[in-house]
């Protein structure tokens, strides 16, 4: 193989804009699967993937791709599009030398566009604007045009028209991607340097490295080493994936590739780590990723407290390739043995729970989301929260800082009204707006992320009838007034249900969560009170009025059999809540902040 | 060879309630022809010649029955070997009842009569898809008892939406007055696949549901009716010896569209498909059962009474003690069971959130 003919390549689109669409006609006219082996949106692999049309896991594939006579090699890496996920955005791009931006005929240039392409941009990647959906009836690709050519700066000439439904433009696509896009730079007889852009555990082979050999080569039988793990392993096989694995002899400098080394031990290997050979061993590490921090954090709990091991092994698994799920031990009085776990955002919370339940079978139980506080102790020492009950002493604070970020509001003009009335209510500081055409705006504000991670995306949407997009970068601590509010159920402290609040909002928040855990804790055999407390004092209140009735007022000959199986459906039912003290409480009700209704 | 008890099924009524989820379909003259002509062989097939102490006939309507009909019926019955004491209850529709049927009861043996009224009021009975009027009532039950039919049921609803105390305190009242020796009374179940489910009706706040109940227990206690079973109150020595064989868990035949029996062990309900019953695929379902959950059974069904389970019967019945066999400490010590002169019992206050009890039990 000719490594100049290699191109390294990836996707960035907004959700649903088509890419993955898009990248089904790519491996059909590369003839990597046939027409009739054809199953809608190849790359996304995961049912959860399929299901919510995003694409979460990034995936590699090689293409072979004729070309005026010759035979190219095109490896076409996925990236996610929601912005929780940029951090697979960073590491697909790494291992890249271009990008095709793709951009909805109907919808323009949206916020997560924008994000995922500055991201490229930082990393000098070649970039081909796309205009996707060229067939749909209200496709307008003059506006989007002008869009693009007025808001990232591309020339009319650059821009390539396609639909990923009848695969009209695909062929140019490609061309273009052979065309713009620079051949890696190859440095084969350097010593070995290959980037681990992401792993996954395979029962039989251990745990499996996508790398970007980007100098020297590896081949089976060599011993590599990973340079800030310090760990060691013998290559039993490398090869490319062409959606199955195809093994190969070696990789080398250009290529896009896997290894397997009969690695079993998740922890011995990072995404983000630097591959090298032993007697062939390179001095310096590749840069790497831009390690990307966790921004919220929740307490992870299995609802049976005997599969903590199993929760604990299932997170480890999603962790080798998720390099930014951070998990902890943690304990709670009211939960039992769980974990502090790290997420980028919300969805990827989401989704991680929703994996655990999928493929791990676990039913758990996770607490209010909560972001990292800066708090400035009154000797001066200054600690970071990630739970509202490790907030210390009101004594012992004299500040707390919190996390704000910048936002990227995308909309049609007209609704600049509620958006900024949604901002004002959310804590948030108006910065500028900026006009991306006549009817298309860019709102810019700095909103505390600890509002964000509650509902803010959901009313977002409610008030702009789902014309809104949004993205947001981490922008700097700022100091709140804010305050540690618990929440007390038969008078006791529950601390998996406390929150931090600001000040000014703490009453609304206190009588919306006890009066969502109202409706939500199901009554009991004695009343219940639910209060809200700031310190010592009370700040709302509300009760569960004892049970009255749950009997089988009629219960004759035919009914017998039936009514016993009623009686097990309501046992199954209380198994699946937690003791607190003597309250049985549903899962839901530990995510009740998240949904209260102000 | 041990007494058994038989519950007939006669799903056929000339008017369909609004919550009634049994097996049922419209009267219709050529299908009941049919359909006895089916239970006759279900009976013959199955009966093994025990002596019967309750003969239970239910509906439905079996009262929807015209004369050749019921002669028809009381004639296969013949075929049960019936004990001394025996107690057979016929399920009646008040606008039924007259001098002929009541004779033609009392002529075959019938000595328990259950009436449906539900209710005086109404709004509830517009509710429910039913008539009724007191002194209907009055005149109708004076009649059973002239030609000596004296042990008689009626059934009350209560909770329906926008009942309120006052209208059920009123039907109490009317109820009492009919002078007559038992009451069952039920909080209104919205059922799958009836019309008030149809309607999407709601049930009534649970806080009102319990005063009712309450309400129901304390009156008809001061008027003298013993408190039996959950739902159930009778005249001293008017118990309804057929559904205490339910609640003490002892062995029934079930025969007809739907019924249910339990037999050696086995509970087995019938199909409720009509055209299937008349090809003679009757049982539908069985359910084979262990010692545990037979035990299961007996502990659901015997705590409804409200004298509770004989521990030392329970034990002569499955040779292990139930104190050891079920978690009742805690439960006892939060009073919600009570030991007392060698039976165990849920606390009355408790009855209305038995469930509760029973799901930490089984």
């Amino acid at each position: 193989m000719d490594e100049s003919r290699i191109r390294n390549f990836s996707i960035i689109a907004h959700i649903d804009h088509g890419k993955s669409t898009l990248a089904d006609r790519i491996l059909e006219l590369t003839n990597v699967v046939s027409k009739r082996q054809m199953q809608d949106q190849i790359l996304d692999s995961m049912d959860l993937e399929r299901e919510r049309g995003i694409t979460i896991k990034l995936n590699a594939v090689k293409l072979d791709y004729q070309y005026q006579g010759q035979t190219y090699n095109l490896n076409l890496i996925d990236t996610p599009g929601h912005v929780d996920f940029s951090y697979e955005v960073s590491r697909s791009l790494a291992a890249c030398e271009g990008a095709i931006l793709v951009v909805d005929a109907s919808q323009g240039i949206e916020a997560q566009t924008l994000a995922n392409l500055y991201l490229a941009m930082e990393d000098d990647l070649q970039i081909i604007p796309v205009i996707n959906k060229i067939d749909l009836p209200n496709a307008d690709i003059p506006k989007v045009k002008k869009e693009l050519m007025s808001v990232l700066g591309f020339k009319e000439e650059e821009i390539i028209l396609c639909s990923g439904k009848t695969g009209e433009g695909v062929k140019e696509l490609l061309d273009a991607v052979v065309e713009r896009i620079n051949p890696p730079v190859i440095n084969k007889k350097a010593k070995t340097r290959a980037l681990i852009f992401d792993s996954y555990f395979d029962s039989y082979r251990g745990v499996v490295l996508l790398v970007k050999i980007v100098d020297g080569t590896i081949k089976v039988k060599d011993k590599i080493k990973m340079m800030a793990m310090h760990s060691t392993f013998e290559v039993t096989e490398v090869g490319v994936n062409m959606i199955n694995n195809v093994p190969l002899e070696e990789l080398s400098s250009g290529m896009v590739g896997y290894i397997c080394a009969s690695i079993k031990e998740i922890d011995k290997v990072a995404v983000g780590d630097t591959v090298t050979v032993e007697g062939n061993e390179a001095d310096t590490p590749l840069a790497g990723y831009k390690k990307m921090k966790p921004m919220v954090f929740s307490g992870i709990f299995p609802t049976e407290s005997n599969r903590y091991d199993e929760l604990k092994e299932a997170l480890e698994k999603l962790k080798l390739n998720d390099a930014s799920l951070t998990i902890e031990p943690e304990t709670s009085v009211a939960l039992g043995f769980g974990f502090r776990t790290g997420f980028l955002g919300l969805l990827h919370m989401d989704i991680i729970l929703t994996r655990l339940e999928r493929e791990f079978n676990l039913d758990t139980i996770a607490t209010s989301p909560s972001v990292v506080y800066k708090v400035t102790l009154t000797n001066g020492e200054v600690i970071e929260i990630d739970s509202p009950h490790k907030m210390p002493d009101k004594a012992k604070i004299s500040k707390i800082e919190e996390p704000y970020i910048y936002t990227n509001i995308i909309a049609p003009s007209e609704y600049i009204g509620p958006i900024m009335t949604l901002c004002q209510n959310k804590r948030g500081i108006y910065k500028t707006t900026d006009y991306i055409d006549e009817s298309r705006v860019n709102i810019h504000y700095e909103i505390p992320l600890g509002e964000i991670v509650y509902d803010f995306y959901d009313k977002l949407k409610s008030s702009t009838k789902g014309y809104a997009s949004f993205d947001y970068e981490i922008s700097d601590y700022k100091e709140s007034n804010l305050v540690k509010m618990d929440i007390l159920l038969n008078g006791e402290a529950v601390d998996a249900l406390s929150v931090i609040v600001h000040k000014d909002f703490a009453y609304s928040k206190g009588r919306a969560i006890t009066n969502k855990l109202r409706t939500l804790i199901p009554r009991q055999m004695f009343q219940v009170p639910i209060q809200a407390s700031i310190g010592s004092s009370i700040i709302a209140r509300e009760n569960i009025p004892a049970m009255r009735k749950n009997v089988l007022a009629k219960c004759y000959g035919g009914d017998v059999s039936r009514k016993r199986k009623l009686l097990e459906k309501q046992k199954e039912g209380k198994k699946r809540m937690k003791m607190v003290g003597s309250v049985e409480v549903p899962q839901e009700a530990f995510l009740a902040v998240l949904s209260d209704d102000e | 060879m041990q007494e058994k008890s038989v519950y007939i099924h006669i799903p056929f009524c000339k008017k369909i309630c609004s919550y009634c989820d049994f097996c049922k379909f419209i009267y219709n003259s050529k299908w009941v022809d049919d359909y006895l002509i089916a239970l006759k062989k279900e009976i013959e097939d199955h009966y093994q010649w025990e002596t019967i102490k309750t003969l239970y006939i239910g509906g439905g309507t079996p009262s929807s029955l015209d004369e050749k009909q019921l002669n028809n019926l009381f004639q296969m019955l013949k075929i049960f070997k019936l004990a001394s004491n025996y107690e057979f209850t016929f399920e009646c529709n008040l606008n039924d009842i007259n001098d002929k049927l009541i004779n033609v009861l009392v002529k075959n043996g019938v000595n328990r009569l259950s009436i449906g009224i539900e209710s005086f009021d109404l709004d509830n009975l517009q509710f429910m898809n039913r008539t009724a009027s007191f002194e209907e009532a009055q005149k109708k039950i004076k009649l059973c008892k002239e030609i000596g039919l004296n042990n008689i049921n009626i059934d009350l609803i209560y909770a329906l939406p926008n009942e309120s105390i006052e209208v059920l305190k009123k039907d109490l009242d009317y109820f009492i007055k009919l002078d007559i020796s038992h009451i069952s009374t039920y909080s209104l179940m919205i059922e799958n696949h009836t019309m008030l489910s149809y309607q999407n009706i709601k049930p009534i706040d649970e806080d009102l549901d319990a005063k009712m109940y309450e309400l129901i227990c304390n009156t008809l206690k001061k008027k003298g009716f013993i408190h039996y079973e959950i739902s159930n109150f009778a005249r001293e020595g008017f118990e309804s010896k057929h559904n205490l064989v339910y609640w003490n868990n002892e062995e029934y035949y079930g025969f007809g569209l739907g019924a249910s029996g339990y037999l050696n062990n086995v509970r087995y309900t019938n199909t409720q498909n009509l055209n299937d019953y008349l090809k003679g695929k009757t049982i539908l379902e069985e359910e084979h059962l262990s010692q545990k959950e037979t035990m299961d059974y007996e502990i659901m069904l015997g705590l409804r009474k409200i004298k509770g389970i004989n521990l030392e019967k329970f034990y002569e019945k499955y040779h292990v003690q139930l104190q050891e066999e079920y978690p009742i400490d805690n439960l006892i010590k939060e009073k919600k069971l009570i030991i007392k002169n060698g039976n165990i019992f849920i606390n009355p206050d408790k009855l209305y959130i038995m469930n509760e009890i029973l799901v930490k039990l089984l």
